[in-house]
């Protein structure tokens, strides 16, 4: 192979593993938006109806930046639900002595507190993250409980910006370069993937494990803080959880997340994050639109979401998958 | 005289019961390339992984340079000057080349906390350019590279800083000739600058080729250091094994005929990518070889015919008419395979040895679907002391055991299975000669027995030391076949072969 060809082969390789991955995602967003289209043309896709759901959208992705960091290394947290309760709760609280201050700062601390908690309590207990971050859960729903008697808190008309655009989507994009610039332009970025690589050879290389499990858990709490602002901006109001019922609120960041993880070999994990809850906004809203029930809205997300995956991720033969 | 650079004192280091490198005194000198033999478990691999921090030492210590070294992992080893290419993948997932290459060592490129990753990925380009790799991307995610250009990578990341101790621990195996030809090339390299270069391996001729001085370690003891120039092959297996091999230990018989009976019959079997239209006959009490070069598809009709290939096409017929296309039919009707990759295909290294030995025959030590611990504990017993497996006792994971002994457990569940048909790929692949020794006495004797072995190797001097009859294979088809004969020569072989 001459030196022209090498160059020319190299150029076409930089491509396809930078942009292939995006140019799949949004041929997945117009698919899903043509079908939804033509089934019910007048109920669906509209200029504003997209910009709604690219709101709802923006609010999970954020969650799914910060959770991202946590589920590369191979952990998981599943507080998520119980954090955005409490920090949102907080927010309405703080909101009310400090104004946007007290919004954005209570659960932006609350949030990371939570993380850094998780991380603490994982690290020394040496037990799975997954049983830490479910049992510290139900602490945070009952933190919430407490706090608020059970009454629900409203977010005051007069601080409501980001409930809405420009807003929910200025604080959205700055939560996103952030965390594409811790990936791409700190030691975390590179520790976080060589941890979630090979744990072992990473520790060999000098990496201190532990602390960087701590740092991902604790950039996870302080994206779910971002989240809470949004959530509760959105939302208007908050009522404490019990029960594990705030469970339900872990799965659609997570949703975001798997997309990334499915399209990690093309180095835009944070895009394909939002382009992912995007696309599961989309099929929401969409069987909103056909005035489908809840129940079969969830039956094929849920199948969607393999589908994308599966489709994305190539599973090798004989591949042990776990 | 040498002037020395890296002196071991006293080093000891035990894993539990095991005392796995044993008052191991040993010297380096400048610009030596160092061979390192022993067995598998000897404590080769220990030593040097206590030299590059990735285990602790008990006691001891090591003197680089007239002072004393502390290094608790591979970084802060590579700071001091001493880097090694490990066995395994050394390698990270998910991370681009240049993060790979520069992995622990980032700081250089970080100010203020962010990460210049255009002049990491720059630096890591020209370093693969001046090693001849430019088709390596440095900005790539490495999973688009295979495990030898895995491997070169690993390669760069561990010389181009010009390191004063490198060590090379068992890394030819994973590599292809031209692979193999660009680590001789860097090894020299080091030498050249005047540092030193410790290698591991389990090929002797190559350690001879390569080494000024080799040191063989025999039970985490250190037997003896010797001039390669001095001593040759069987020189050194004696060291290695304290007894007289005289390389005798393959079959001595010829000419005797092997039965008639056909008792499994390959009938154009092809797997996409991998084989194309292999047909072949296996006879009663025949052990069948099957040669060529790694990437020729062999391994891959070891899986046809045990059922485990994925798409294959093609018929593999029992002597009754049975056609074995599934796993669980090739073990139902008595055929045993041991895989070439032993961790991941062959045992369950985080589990015991008595489960390892039991689980292709679990149907048969139970009563009514109801397993009986003692059943299970005598079975598995039996079979570890038939093949000898050196162990504290069977509740010992597989996982603690050296490569030799984990093959022996290996085949000591199809013993106990009593297969009648066994395939074996590369049964002594990173295997030392006294277990090698075991395994052909043991399929020696499987043959007396009748039983019919496929041995599937890449070492052509133990296919026709082994096989009455062998296959030689080149580019996923059949290229030739040879007879036994103590005539025939590896040049033979090796003709049929590329």
């Amino acid at each position: 192979m001459s030196q022209n060809d090498t160059t020319r082969e190299k150029r076409r390789s930089k491509f396809s593993e930078k942009y292939l991955g995006i140019v799949i995602l949004l041929l997945l967003v117009f698919a899903f938006w043509a079908v939804f289209k033509i089934l019910t043309p007048a109920n669906f896709g509209t200029p504003s109806k997209l910009a709604s759901y690219l709101q709802s959208c923006l609010i999970y992705a954020v969650g799914g930046c910060g959770l991202y960091f946590i589920v590369v290394m191979g952990l998981w947290d599943f507080s998520i639900g119980a954090n955005v309760v409490l920090s949102s709760i907080l927010a309405c609280y703080f909101s009310q002595k400090f104004g946007y201050a007290g919004l954005i700062m209570a659960p932006i601390v609350c949030g990371t507190l939570i993380g850094l908690l998780n991380g603490i309590v994982y690290i020394k207990l040496h037990i799975p993250s997954l049983i830490v971050t479910v049992g510290l859960s139900l602490i945070y729903e009952s933190l919430g409980v407490f706090a608020t008697q059970g009454s629900e808190q409203v977010l005051s008309s007069s601080y409501r910006a980001f409930g809405q655009y420009p807003g929910c989507l200025i604080l959205a994009l700055l939560a996103f370069l952030f965390a594409a610039f811790i990936l791409n332009y700190t030691k975390i970025g590179t520790y976080t993937y060589a941890i979630g690589s090979n744990e072992y050879v990473a520790k060999n290389m000098g990496v201190n494990v532990n602390k960087y499990k701590v740092i991902a858990f604790v950039l996870g709490g302080f994206f779910i803080g971002l989240m809470s602002i949004l959530t509760i901006s959105y939302g208007t109001s908050m009522t404490a959880a019990s029960n594990m019922s705030s469970m339900s609120r872990n799965f659609m960041p997570m949703m975001g997340v798997f997309v990334g993880l499915a399209f990690r070999k093309y180095k835009k994990p944070i895009t394909a994050i939002v382009i992912g809850e995007f696309i599961v906004a989309l099929l929401f809203n969409g069987f909103v639109a056909l005035g489908a029930p809840t129940t079969i809205q969830n039956v094929v997300t849920g199948i969607a979401l393999l589908l994308i995956v599966t489709v994305t991720a190539k599973p090798v033969k004989g591949a042990v998958v776990k | 005289m040498s002037e020395e650079i890296l002196k071991a004192e006293s080093i000891n280091k035990y894993f539990g019961m095991n005392h796995a490198v044993n008052n191991v005194s040993l010297s380096f000198n400048k610009g030596e390339i160092h061979g390192l033999i022993g067995e598998n478990g000897s404590g080769k691999s220990t030593f040097v992984s206590m030299l590059t921090g990735i285990e602790s030492v008990d006691s001891g210590k090591f003197i680089l340079n007239g002072e004393e070294l502390h290094v608790k992992n591979q970084v802060e080893a590579n700071r001091n000057g001493i880097s090694i290419i490990v066995q395994e993948m050394g390698t990270l997932s998910g991370l681009t080349v240049a993060e790979n290459i520069f992995l622990g060592n980032e700081d250089r490129f970080v100010k203020h906390g962010i990460k210049n990753a255009n002049a990491m990925n720059r630096e890591a380009q020209s370093l693969l350019n001046k090693y001849g790799l430019e088709r390596i991307n440095a900005s790539s995610i490495i999973d688009y590279y295979n495990f030898e250009d895995r491997k070169l990578i690993e390669i760069v990341k561990a010389t181009y800083f010009n390191p004063k101790i490198l060590v090379v621990d068992e890394t030819t195996t994973a590599l292809s000739q031209s692979g193999r030809e660009e680590l001789y090339k860097q090894i020299k390299r080091v030498k050249e600058n005047g540092n030193t270069v410790i290698f591991i391996s389990h090929d002797l001729a190559e350690v001879l080729k390569l080494t000024d001085r080799v040191t063989v370690l025999r039970d985490g003891v250190l037997v003896k250091t010797v001039k390669s120039s001095e001593v040759n092959e069987d020189d050194l297996k004696k060291l290695m094994v304290g007894r007289e091999l005289n390389g005798k230990y393959y079959r001595t018989d010829y000419g005797k005929p092997v039965s008639k009976d056909v008792i499994l019959a390959v009938k154009n079997v092809s797997v996409p990518n991998e084989i194309k239209n292999i047909s072949f006959e296996l006879h009663r009490g025949e052990i069948l070889g099957i040669g060529g070069l790694s990437e020729c598809g062999m391994h891959e009709v070891g899986k046809a015919v045990f059922g485990a290939s994925y798409d294959r096409k093609g018929e593999v017929v029992l002597e009754d008419g049975t056609q074995i296309d599934s796993i669980p039919t090739a073990i139902k009707h008595s055929i045993a395979y041991v895989s070439k990759d032993r961790d991941n295909e062959s045992l369950v290294v985080n589990d015991s040895i008595r489960d390892n030995i039991c689980l292709p025959s679990m149907d048969r030590l139970g009563k009514n679907h109801i397993l009986l611990n003692k059943n299970l504990s005598k079975f598995a017993n039996e079979y570890a002391e038939l093949v000898s497996v050196k162990m504290t006792n069977i509740n010992q994971f597989v996982s603690d055991l050296s490569g030799g002994n984990k093959q022996k457990v290996a085949l000591a569940r199809w013993i106990g299975r009593d297969s009648d048909i066994l395939v074996f790929d590369s049964p002594t692949r990173g295997i030392d000669v006294k277990v090698k020794a075991d395994i052909y006495a043991l399929m020696s004797k499987m043959k007396e027995q009748g039983k019919s072995i496929i041995l599937i190797s890449e070492e052509i001097v133990e296919l026709l030391g082994m096989c009455d009859r062998i296959l030689v294979m080149k580019d996923g088809s059949l290229s030739g076949e040879f007879m036994r004969d103590p005539a025939l020569t590896e040049e033979d072989f090796i003709a049929k072969m590329v």
